[in-house]
Order: structure tokens, then sequence, then C-alpha cells
């Protein structure tokens, strides 16, 4: 294409996405089609990823397609392998896209439909696909090593050892904040209860095919597998309205203990078992559930029925979650826009397959994004819900009648008999008070699908679309439970094991045992605590686990500067350093807000404070709990903070050249792909 | 511009480099790889241009896959 033209084409793409984000932000009508919402991200996303990635791709990286990468100079036919870059891009995607992208949105919601997808779109080009992308080529100049391990190398190993503790206490709290939204999603729920209980068996038998009768055929194993998960989700509807129901009918503390037997069970049984099986049923389910909710979305284009701005944003006082916009709502997403844990996916098996240093571009960068879209089809969803529905359903009934003034005021209202019909049409037994994200998320979803088979001439079947999408999280979800914990296991092991040799042995039995009880307990402690909170315990696991994910984010970041630095190009750290110092301001407002704020919905000393000679049987473990959730919030907070300062002093030290930069890349081997 | 030698190694090397997946056997492998299934054909591939005989049958790499698998994190 003639320069002319190019040029014109990206200025038209840049001018759209600008009238898009004009219309979004100015229009305040009835609603709103969402069409302008995908246009925007869209829009952004490809000059993102024309200009911007290939800035950091040329300019600071300065990708070599004549250089080896690791999978071609230590390639062994397993973990090295050199691999297409859109199979790459499928695998990295698999790995990093899990249901928090789907989950945050929901939840950050409650403030209107703009502020989080403009955080979705404006940190995932400046942010998240930056940490993503920056991580991956500093790991495949490293023979694929791990952040752990660069921090260590890099930084010193302070930042080594703070890597392996934020690791740790981000799967301990992610695992339980995930099982809380399950939980919530099955209670009283016996058709979603009957299906997930159903992929247990089918995981066992999908275990049994592929490595026992027919080793290594996973395609089978997964069509099969597919098959008889389909006729679960239809089985369940059965069971729910037949007497056996009553057997798959339990409530938030029975759930629990059975998330936690199911944690430990998986945790010590063979991986081939039932982790690895149900690892790619939720890999078969994810791609192609989100793949069709995009289209869904992009031939619907449904109406937006939340306003662009809720009261809430500014009163700070939502019933989802407590706290101002600032810094909640970017606290609440995480996952969509920056998350921490995408530095582990990209700096473990993704960089071992990369063919050629470029394709990093692709898979780093625009991997994310197609992340973040996810984000953005999950925003879509829930706001495509009647705002009355969207609180009666993520509020508990006492923070609903907290905010009830507010919701009057905005006309954010249902009546019990609107609730009691769509409960009916989902199949469920009620939709009030269905926190954690999951629940609305599957009625929108609901909703939509339901209008695209029903636009189709077939029957709507909205119940059976709405336990299609529970199970699809529940069942993703589940999948990061019994792969966290394992991970959490040996990341136990492995760090007793310096104590004890002999507990460092993965495969040693009591071992095994010991670190996957210790493991569940702390997330099993958690989660029974979220459950038996009377203020809906996601409202303060949620940013407890957002501040713990973006601190791994720091980590990551503060790598991927001190190495930009050593590679003698300061001049373009702002390219990390400026998203490191927008997650410093978050992460440090909400920690210090979460612990001192004087509002009892917020603060965990004013909630303790409140609950002081309180009447209530419960107020002495409540209160002990919110002491605890204090500490960690403090205690996440100090490891920022050292971590800073360890960072910046290495950086002051080798730009004021009192320490000379070794620069710890692999030689470069040309490679044999160049021609 | 290389001498002749030179260039020779450089196509030796070539031909002993494992075949992207992708160029393989067509979807099914595509499949495989993305999902992050076994691939034992790849490893058959792989031993006989590094000019070894495969050291692992397909049993044994089957187990031994998914004995690794299950370490690395995925995310939320």
């Amino acid at each position: 294409m003639p320069r002319l033209a190019r040029a014109i084409l990206w200025f038209a793409v840049a001018a759209l996405g600008a009238v898009a984000f004009g219309i979004l932000a100015l229009v305040r009508g009835e609603t709103i089609s969402a069409a302008w919402l995908v246009i925007a991200a869209v829009c952004t996303y490809a000059v993102a990823f024309r200009f911007y990635s290939r800035f950091i791709a040329t300019r600071v990286f300065a990708l070599d397609p004549r250089r080896a990468t690791p999978a071609e100079r230590l390639s062994n036919g397993r973990d090295f392998v050199p691999t297409n870059k859109w199979v790459l891009f499928g695998h990295h995607f698999a790995a990093i896209a899990g249901a928090g992208p789907l989950v945050g949105p929901v939840l950050a919601a409650q403030f209107g439909f703009l502020p989080g997808t403009l955080w979705l779109v404006i940190g995932v080009v400046l942010g998240g696909a930056v940490q993503d992308f920056t991580i991956l080529c500093c790991s495949i100049r490293r023979n694929g090593k791990s952040l752990g391990q660069m921090a260590r190398e890099e930084i010193n190993p302070v930042a080594g050892m703070t890597t392996m503790v934020a690791v740790l206490s981000i799967m301990i709290i992610l695992l339980a904040v995930l099982a809380l939204i399950v939980v919530n999603a099955l209670k009283a729920s016996p058709w979603g209860l009957f299906t997930i209980a159903c992929t247990i068996p089918i995981a066992l038998l999908m275990g049994w095919w592929m490595r026992v009768w027919r080793p290594g055929k996973v395609g089978e194993a997964s069509g099969v597998g597919a098959v008889l998960l389909i006729l679960a989700l239809v089985g369940g509807g059965w069971v729910a309205s037949h007497p056996i129901g009553a057997a798959f009918t339990h409530s938030g503390v029975a759930l629990t203990w059975m998330m936690v037997a199911y944690g430990f069970v998986a945790s010590v049984l063979p991986v081939w078992m039932l982790l690895a099986p149900r690892d790619y049923l939720s890999t078969f389910l994810k791609i192609t559930t989100i793949v069709v909710l995009a289209l869904a979305i992009l031939i619907l284009l449904p109406p937006l029925k939340m306003p662009a701005l809720t009261p809430f944003a500014t009163l700070g006082e939502g019933p989802v979650f407590a706290g101002k916009i600032f810094p909640f709502a970017f606290i609440t997403i995480a996952c969509g826009s920056i998350s921490g844990f995408h530095a582990l996916v990209s700096s473990g098996t993704t960089p071992k397959m990369l063919a050629h240093e470029p394709d990093a571009r692709l898979i780093g960068y625009g991997g994310m994004l197609m992340e973040s879209f996810v984000g953005v089809m999950a925003m879509i969803a829930a706001c495509t819900l009647e705002p009355g529905v969207y609180f009666a359903m993520n509020t508990t009934p006492a923070a609903l009648a907290g905010a009830a003034d507010v919701l009057k005021t905005a006309g954010f209202v249902v009546t019990p008999d609107q609730m009691q019909a769509l409960a009916a049409q989902m199949g469920e037994q009620t939709l009030i008070a269905r926190t954690g994200g999951a629940p609305s998320l599957a009625v929108g979803m609901a909703h939509i699908f339901s209008s695209v088979t029903g636009a189709l001439g077939g029957k709507t079947a909205t119940a059976l679309w709405y336990h299609f999408a529970i199970m699809f999280e529940a069942l993703f979800i589940l999948t990061t439970i019994d792969a966290g914990t394992r991970v959490g296991r040996f990341m136990l092991q492995e760090i007793l094991g310096r104590l004890w040799p002999r507990f460092g042995e993965t495969s040693w039995y009591p071992s095994i045992v010991l670190s996957s009880a210790a493991v569940v307990a702390g997330w099993g402690y958690f989660l029974y605590q979220g459950v038996v909170d009377p203020l809906g315990g996601i409202n303060s696991l949620w940013p407890l686990f957002g501040i713990a994910n973006q601190l791994l984010a720091l980590v990551a970041l503060c790598v991927a500067t001190t190495i930009i630095i050593k590679m003698g190009k300061p001049r373009y750290a702002w390219v990390t350093i400026a998203p490191l110092v927008w997650l410093t301001a978050i992460t440090m407002t909400a920690g210090w807000q979460k612990v001192f704020s004087a509002d009892p919905k917020l603060g965990f000393l004013a909630h303790a404070a409140s609950l002081a000679g309180s009447a209530d049987p419960r107020a002495p473990r409540l209160i002990f709990n919110d002491h605890l959730n204090a500490v960690m919030a403090l205690g996440f907070m100090a490891v920022v903070a050292l971590l800073l300062v360890v960072s910046l002093r290495e950086w002051w030290l080798i730009l004021s050249r009192r320490k000379a930069a070794t620069l710890t890349e692999t030689p470069f081997v040309e490679s044999a792909y160049a021609r | 511009m290389p001498d002749r030698d030179g260039r020779r190694r450089q196509e030796a090397l070539k031909d002993s480099l494992p075949v992207a997946v992708g160029g393989g056997r067509g979807w099914r492998r595509i499949l495989r790889r993305l999902v992050g299934a076994p691939d034992y054909e790849a490893y058959v591939e792989h031993c006989r241009k590094v000019g070894h005989p495969p050291r692992m049958t397909e049993r044994e790499f089957v187990n031994e896959f998914f004995a690794a698998k299950g370490k690395g994190v995925r995310c939320c």
C-alpha cells in the first residue's frame, strides 16, 4: 500500500476510535448501543498494536529475526519446541485468560460502564500488554528464565524473595476469592451443582482414556468429555425439577467444605487423573465460548442499560463493593487491564516455544489485547442487564437496604415479582443476592445467547444457556483451583525443602499430603470467612486479591525497567516506569484505605471497631478476620515499598555509574531460520 | 557472503531443525500444540533430526509429559 493510503487508513482508524469514545462519554440518553464500546476498544487496540508495540519491539528491545530463540537453541522435542506464531498465540491466550477478566468488569459495572471500559482499554495498551510483552522479551533473551530467577539475578536476592512471597500469597487469596465465586454461584442451585459434580467422573474417565487406554489421545478423550458434559448440562435441568434435586441443594458452608475437600484431593492425586483432563476440557470450552460470545455480541450489538456513570462512582458507597472509583475501579479490574500473574506465563512455557524473536510482539502484546477484549465483552454482558436487576443480584440484603435511597433516586429499582419471574426463567430458585459476579454474567450471557438462538428461529432455551454460562465459569475456576493448589504445594515444598531436604522431594507422600493440606487450609480459611461474613465476603476479599495481583505486576515492571536500563536504554525506561508509577499509586492508596478508612464498610480497622461490644456471637471471629486482613494489606504495602526502594537504588547505582551494568543476556547465536 | 563451508554448515543446521509446528501434520498437530497436549510425533521427529534414536516409548513419553504438567502456572 502506498505510504499516503496507509497514513489515511490509520488516521481513519484513530478518528473512528475517538468518535466512539466521544459518544460513550457524552451521550446521556436512555440506552446506548454496545457497538460504540466495541468500536472504541478495537480501534484503540489496532492503533496501539501497530504503533506502540512496534516501537517497543524495534526501539526498546530491538527484536532480531536473525537471533536464535531458546526454542531453537535448546530444542528437545518436549518443552523447548519452536512453534508457529498463531498456534503459540492460542496457547498463550488460553494460559492467561481465565475467570478474572470475566468477573472483574462485572463487579466494576456498579460505577457504570464508562470507568471500567476506559481502564480496560487504556490500562491494557499502556500497562498490561507492555508488562506481558517486555517480560516475554526479557525471558527469551535469558533461556526462558522465570520471573523469580530474573528478579533475583537482575535486581537482587531480596527482589527474588519478594517474588516468591508475592506469588504464594496471591495464589492463596486468588484461590479463596475464586472459590467464593463458585460457592455463591452454586448455592441452592441443584442444576448447577449437579452439572459441576458430573465433571469429576467425566475427568476421571478422560484421564484413564488418554493415559492408560489410548496414551496421548487428548483429542478423542476431550471429544468424549465434551459430549458427556453436554449430557450433564441437560440432565441437570431434569435433576432440578425432580425430588433427587434436594441432594444437590446445599448451603454456602456445606459447599465450602466440598471445595476444600476437592482442592485437597486434586492436589494429592497424580496430575493425569483429574487435573490434566479438566484442563483440556476447560481450554476447549473456553476458546469456543469466548469466540461464540464475541460473535453473538458483534451480531446483536445489544443496548447498554447501565448508565455511563452511576452515583456510586463518586459517593464511594457502592453496594457491590465499597470505595470510590479511585483506586477501587482499578483494583477490581486487574485481569483484562494489567495482571501480574501473566508475567509468570510470559516467563514460563511461552518463551520456551517462541520460534522467532519478532513473534513476541503478536504473542506478548497481542495476546493481552485479546484478553482485554474478553473483559470488554464481560462488561457489555453485565451492562445489558437492567441496573435494578444488576444491583439486586450483586448485593447482600443489608448492603441493598443501605443503598436503597441512592438506587431509588437513580431509578435502579426492581420489584420482588420481577426478580422471581427472572429466576423462574433461568431455572433458579432465586437470583437475589447472588454475589460474586458469575450469576449476573451468566444472566447477561443467557440473554445474549438466547436472543441469538431465538433470532435463528430456534427455541430461546434461556435456562439452558444460563446454566451453560454458570458451568463454563465454574469449570474454569475449578481448573484454576486445582492447578493453583498444586502449584502452591510445589512452592511450599520448595521453600520448606531448604530447611529439611526430604520435604522438598515433590513425590514423597508425607510431604505431598502435609503441604497440600497447608495450602488448602490457607485458602479454605479465607473462603470460609468470605462465606460466613454477613457484610458480603467478596467485597472485602476481592480488593485484597486485586492489591496482591498488582503487587506481582509491580515486581514484573521493576524487573523489566532494570533490564531496559542495563541494556543502556534508560531513555526508553518510561515505557515500564509509567505503568509502574500508576500501579504504585493504586496499590498504596487502596491498601491504605482498606486498612485505615473510617468507614466500616471499607476499612478493616473501622469495621472491627464497629463490632466491638456487639452482642452478635460471631463478632469476635469477625474482628479477628478484620485484623488478619489489615495485617495482610499492610504486609503487601511493606513489600511494595521495599521492592521499590531496592529497585530505585539499583537504577541509581547503574545510572550514576557507581556500578557496572552487566547484562546477563545469552550471547547472540545466528538463527538457522534466518535466510 | 559466507564461504562455501560456512554455507554448507548452515544448510546442515537448517536440516536438523525441528519443524516449527503447523508445518507438520496439519490440524491435528496444531490443535494438540494449542491446548498443550503431548506430541510424541514431534519428539520422534526431533530425535531423528538430531540423530539419535528416541529414548522413550510413546507410553513413557506420555507418562513423563503428564508428570511434568501441572507445575506451570495458569492465570486467573
